[in-house]
């Protein structure tokens, strides 16, 4: 309620589908994906470094909608998936697009793991693919299809594990280090032999009970946050040991009393870990974003309400800013986005803004 | 048996302190401006909680350099800094107003409520219906006045032989208040148990607890009792209620300690109770074990049944508070299983976060096989049909640099294919 917030220029004309922060720390570039078949790259400083409402600096179209954008190894690439099936690499200095592999629906999310150097995207098919970043290039490089038991709806990655988040309430925890040695075998052997059945580290069942919405995961590895579409948020931890499991938790937000007494429960469809404090941000279809210390089991903060539902939030890799994805909610049947609706809030987050307080 | 807490009266729901950011209400002042500082003048930057809204304003902007903009956790139409809130202070009239008008308009709802769940009347002081029956309580002075009167009229008739004008009902009534009361009882035993007795006979000889109290006032009294006998002596019960409930009301109703709502709002089926003179609020006394005699044989033939036997003297507090418990349990369940149905409602409207076990929710996304992304790519305008030639792209897509690499990475993965 007291920070510095500023909305980005010249957003893009549809909802917004994805928004990620650059991996440096010293940058103040995002990508946006979109649903009106754009990428856009905007930088956040103006000529004086000071970081404001930004400039767009490329704008990158696409067949179709896409739905999810992220940075490479550097803040000189990144990788988008769509509805065009495809899962593609962009070189920002020469505009050059390519196309590591296509799955056979709509492709939702793509990630990039740094510790392991392979690009992990999920798609409607149920299948992740999983692709070295020179796959375009190199023609003999396949990616390998990893075939999961339903369509996946959210993935999130730590150094060592990939969460994925699927229907039917299924949650598989992948061995990072198991897929990227699997992926680099795969480059050897003959197309058509890379569908390979992975065992995953970890099966679970979601600590929800209706759809997972997102999923991402602690910066320190220790476990992720869950959140589905009747406004709840689950906690949980990687640690098998009954002492951890017995520290998962989930609780309720994103709901509104309605004035017949009703509660109107909201789906929360974004949530996103700050990278140092190890707090997270929720962004819900009630145009909501709350901090939550996920250790103390406390809200830190709830922000002003946007106009419209929050459909993705991001740290900035400094933690020193909160960007937010507003758009018309596609969730609740109305399927026209105005001009003007869509809008990137950025918050300057002060010194301890999404520090925990500690247990009292 | 204490006083049956029944909610709140309207007055006192009106008086609670209540917080203008929230509408909440609160026991107690101290706890209002302490949940103020706690919930709405709170910094979120530093442990500090300022007493107003002004305060933290000034600490934002002096401490933390920043704006203070809308006060947190506010309803959304309360959350401007320009109003200086203090606990109960600097409440704008007309919002105040509107608050008291809510607070009543709920209570009178929850009335209607507890009403509707319980066939109750309305108790005497919240709206009409039958307003509860006041015990009729003569100040001592009128007592006295009666007394004086009364034995004046007596001397009048003992010099005058039995007089006409003297009446029985009149004599029973201004008896008990003699301020004597430790005769009554045996005034009404007497009656009770004299009635068989040939006129003539001295009531002492009758029942030895007559003969106990050898007042004078009593002894010469019994055969004026006696002059009305003749014309009820049937022992029937029907009898026995004409002198009492005519005495009754000038006696303080001792007996009768049940709290007030009992017979206030008596149930229909206990209709029989409307009868008695309601309780006063004063205390039970249990030293005078004489009205509760007569409230026992009372109750009791009331409730149809024999008479009490003439141990008048004997009977105990305990004893006589026992069929008043009798009668008033079945109402007191019955009405506080109503306050409990209505308690949650009455309060539920006040808070209705935390009062409902089991909200009735909406959920804005209800869709547990297709995601919202699935479901919006389904709209026309974002069809996209995998048709990968480069015609297709083409046609789709203006002219641009960026279209060339979309035609190239195509190229590039179709071998693959």
């Amino acid at each position: 309620m007291t920070s510095h917030q500023f909305i980005v220029a010249s957003p893009p004309t549809d909802a917004i589908s994805a928004l990620k922060f650059s991996p440096d720390p010293n940058s103040a570039r995002i990508v946006v994906s979109s649903w009106d078949k754009n990428v856009y790259l905007y930088d956040l400083r103006d000529e004086n470094g000071k970081i404001g409402e930004g400039k767009l600096l490329q704008k990158f179209e696409h067949r179709a909608p896409v739905l999810d954008v992220c940075f490479g190894e550097n803040e000189n690439e990144i990788y988008t998936a769509g509805l065009d099936w495809d899962v593609r690499k962009i070189d920002l200095n020469t505009s050059e697009q390519t196309v590591l592999s296509s799955h056979e629906a709509g492709v939702r999310h793509v990630l990039y793991s740094r510790e392991h150097n392979i690009i992990i995207s999920a798609s409607w098919d149920s299948t992740l693919h999983i692709h070295l970043p020179d796959a375009g290039a190199n023609p003999d490089s396949l990616p390998i299809i990893v075939p999961l038991p339903s369509k996946p709806f959210s993935i999130s990655a730590t150094a060592t594990k990939l969460v994925v988040a699927m229907a039917s309430r299924a949650l598989h925890i992948y061995d990072l280090k198991a897929l990227a040695l699997l992926t680099a075998q795969a480059d050897s052997t003959a197309p058509g032999g890379n569908r390979v059945e992975v065992e995953p580290w970890q099966r679970r069942e979601s600590s929800l009970k209706f759809m997972t919405r997102a999923v991402a995961c602690m910066p320190d590895d220790a476990g992720y946050a869950s959140s589905s579409i009747e406004g709840r948020v689950a906690v949980e931890w990687f640690d098998p040991s009954p002492e951890s499991q017995a520290r998962k938790y989930a609780f309720k937000c994103h709901r509104q009393t309605a004035e017949d007494g009703v509660d109107v429960v909201y789906p929360v469809n974004a949530l996103a870990f700050h990278p140092i404090f190890g707090t997270f941000a929720s962004g819900g279809g009630d145009g909501v974003v709350a901090l939550w210390d996920g250790l103390s089991k406390r809200r830190i903060r709830q922000y002003q309400k946007y106009q419209n539902s929050v459909s993705a939030v991001a740290f900035s890799a400094s933690g020193q800013h909160l960007a937010i994805a507003v758009s018309p909610g596609f969730e609740d049947g109305h399927d026209e986005v105005p001009e003007g609706t869509v809008k990137i809030y950025v918050r300057e987050l002060g010194e301890t803004e999404a520090k925990g307080k500690g247990a009292k | 048996m204490g006083k049956k807490r029944r909610g709140p009266s309207l007055e006192e729901l009106l008086d609670r302190p209540w917080c203008y950011y929230c509408e909440r209400d609160f026991d107690d002042l101290k706890i209002l401006i302490s949940h103020q500082k706690a919930k709405h003048f709170k910094c979120d930057n530093c442990p500090r909680r300022l007493n107003t809204a002004g305060g933290l304003s000034v600490h934002l902007s002096q401490v933390h350099k920043e704006q203070l903009t809308q006060v947190q956790n506010a309803l959304p139409n309360r959350m401007g800094v320009d109003v200086e809130i203090f606990g109960m202070e600097g409440i704008p009239a007309d919002v105040l107003k509107a608050h008291q008008q809510r607070v009543a308009s709920q209570f009178q709802q929850a009335e209607l409520d507890r009403q509707h769940a319980t066939g109750n009347p309305p108790t005497g002081a919240s709206s009409g219906g039958q307003p509860a029956k006041k015990p009729k309580l003569e100040p001592v002075s009128d007592l006295k006045k009666r007394l004086a009167e009364h034995k004046a009229r007596r001397a009048e008739a003992l010099a005058g032989g039995s007089s006409g004008d003297v009446t029985p009902s009149s004599a029973v009534q201004s008896t008990p208040t003699s301020g004597v009361y430790a005769q009554s009882p045996q005034i009404a035993a007497a009656q009770q148990y004299s009635y068989p007795q040939p006129y003539g006979g001295p009531p002492a000889a009758v029942t030895p607890h007559l003969s106990q109290t050898g007042s004078p006032v009593y002894s010469s009294y019994s055969p004026v009792g006696g002059q009305q006998l003749p014309g009820a002596s049937p022992y029937t019960p029907s009898g026995y209620p004409s002198p009492f409930p005519a005495g009754l009301p000038a006696q303080p109703p001792v007996s009768y300690g049940a709290p007030p709502y009992t017979q206030q709002q008596p149930p229909p089926s206990d209709n029989r109770f409307m009868g008695l003179p309601t309780a006063s609020n004063l205390p039970q006394r249990p030293a005078f074990g004489v009205p509760s005699v007569n409230a026992h044989g009372m109750q009791k033939m009331h409730m149809g049944h024999v008479p009490p036997t003439p141990a008048a003297s004997g009977h105990s507090n305990g004893d006589s508070a026992q069929p008043t418990e009798h009668v008033s349990t079945p109402v007191d369940n019955q009405i506080s299983g109503a306050a409990n149905d209505i308690v949650p409602q009455a309060e539920g409207s006040s808070k209705p976060k935390k009062e409902k076990t089991k909200p009735a929710i909406r959920m804005i996304y209800n869709d547990d096989t297709f995601s919202p992304e699935e479901k919006k790519a389904q709209l026309s305008r974002y069809a996209y049909v995998p048709d990968q030639s480069t015609q297709t792209a083409l046609g789709e897509l203006p002219g641009n640099a960026v279209v060339g690499a979309i035609q190239e990475s195509d190229t590039v993965i179709d071998p693959a294919h």
